[in-house]
């Protein structure tokens, strides 16, 4: 099975408009470790010497492995009734303020930007701002997920996205 | 580098091979441990074409055709994409490829703007893919 939600859904309304600026609790410090850094950048097969090291920054497209611990936390948002395993990944974007690099102790801030319902798909906008536990600012990035609710509790299973 | 690009220039082109055992190294290292990246058996249930590259390691693998362009990757200071087509993995030793195209589309105020193109077989799997640079 995918990774199920932790959000169980508990009736009312579902996300919508009105969560629109809800904000979550920053997630428990990270410590960014050259061993992680090493890991993520052989995962993606880039040898740069930036990567490796005493003093390693981290790949890009690392901030997405914290960012996802914020994402976490509006699935378990038991009032927007979200599941992971029916979201699919839409869009992502980054913008860094500095690259992450090794020891950096960071937490990571997730904010509902936007939400369109269709029908049964929603369209959610958030953003992620990921700062070191000291309020230096390193990376905000933005993600489009697209959520498709099932059309009962029955069909809760009923997985029609894939996060990607 | 050194010398500023002109708008229209043409980076290296980048192959990237991911084979079974990359999606689930880059599991790991992600803690990304949806079995639709590793289990066909998972794959199918959901309906999907086969198992999938994850969507963050395509976008991350695509960047190094910008990374190995400008060296220091301290540089990039935004990047976005629109995930449009999945990167399918076959279960053999070969794997698929992911092709990485990019071109310089704009330069100002000490940015540079590369837009990437990333294909696998006809699929587009990355769209709007843009990065800027500091110069």
């Amino acid at each position: 099975m995918p990774a199920r939600a932790t959000g169980h859904y508990r009736g009312g309304m579902p996300i919508n408009e009105s969560h629109v600026g809800r904000t979550y609790p920053p997630t428990p410090a990270y410590e960014v470790s050259r061993a992680k850094i090493a890991e993520f950048a052989a995962a993606l097969g880039d040898t740069n010497p930036a990567y490796a090291g005493h003093t390693p920054i981290a790949p890009p497209t690392f901030v997405a492995v914290v960012a996802a611990r914020a994402w976490d936390r509006m699935f378990a948002d038991p009032e927007l009734g979200m599941a992971l395993h029916r979201v699919v990944h839409g869009e992502q974007a980054f913008t860094y303020d500095r690259p992450l690099r090794a020891g950096d102790l960071i937490t990571a801030t997730l904010t509902i930007d936007r939400v369109r319902v269709r029908g049964p798909v929603e369209f959610v906008g958030v953003t992620v701002d990921v700062a070191t536990t000291d309020g230096d600012h390193v990376c905000s990035t933005t993600s489009t997920l697209v959520h498709t609710r099932p059309a009962s509790d029955e069909a809760a299973t009923a997985t029609v996205g894939v996060a990607s | 580098m050194t010398g500023l690009p002109t708008v229209g220039a043409e980076l290296p082109e980048l192959t990237v091979r991911v084979d079974r055992a990359t999606a689930v190294r880059y599991a790991g290292a992600a803690t990304d441990f949806n079995p639709i990246h590793y289990s066909d058996r998972a794959a199918s249930a959901l309906g999907l074409p086969g198992v999938l590259a994850h969507g963050m390691w395509t976008m991350g693998a695509a960047l190094r055709a910008v990374t190995d362009w400008v060296g220091d990757p301290a540089r990039v200071r935004s990047y976005g994409v629109r995930f449009t087509k999945p990167v399918v993995i076959p279960a053999t030793d070969e794997g698929t490829l992911v092709r990485v195209r990019g071109r310089v589309t704009a330069v100002s105020d000490g940015l540079v703007t590369v837009t990437l193109e990333a294909t696998c077989g006809d699929d587009k799997v990355l769209g709007n893919a843009v990065a800027e640079v500091v110069w």
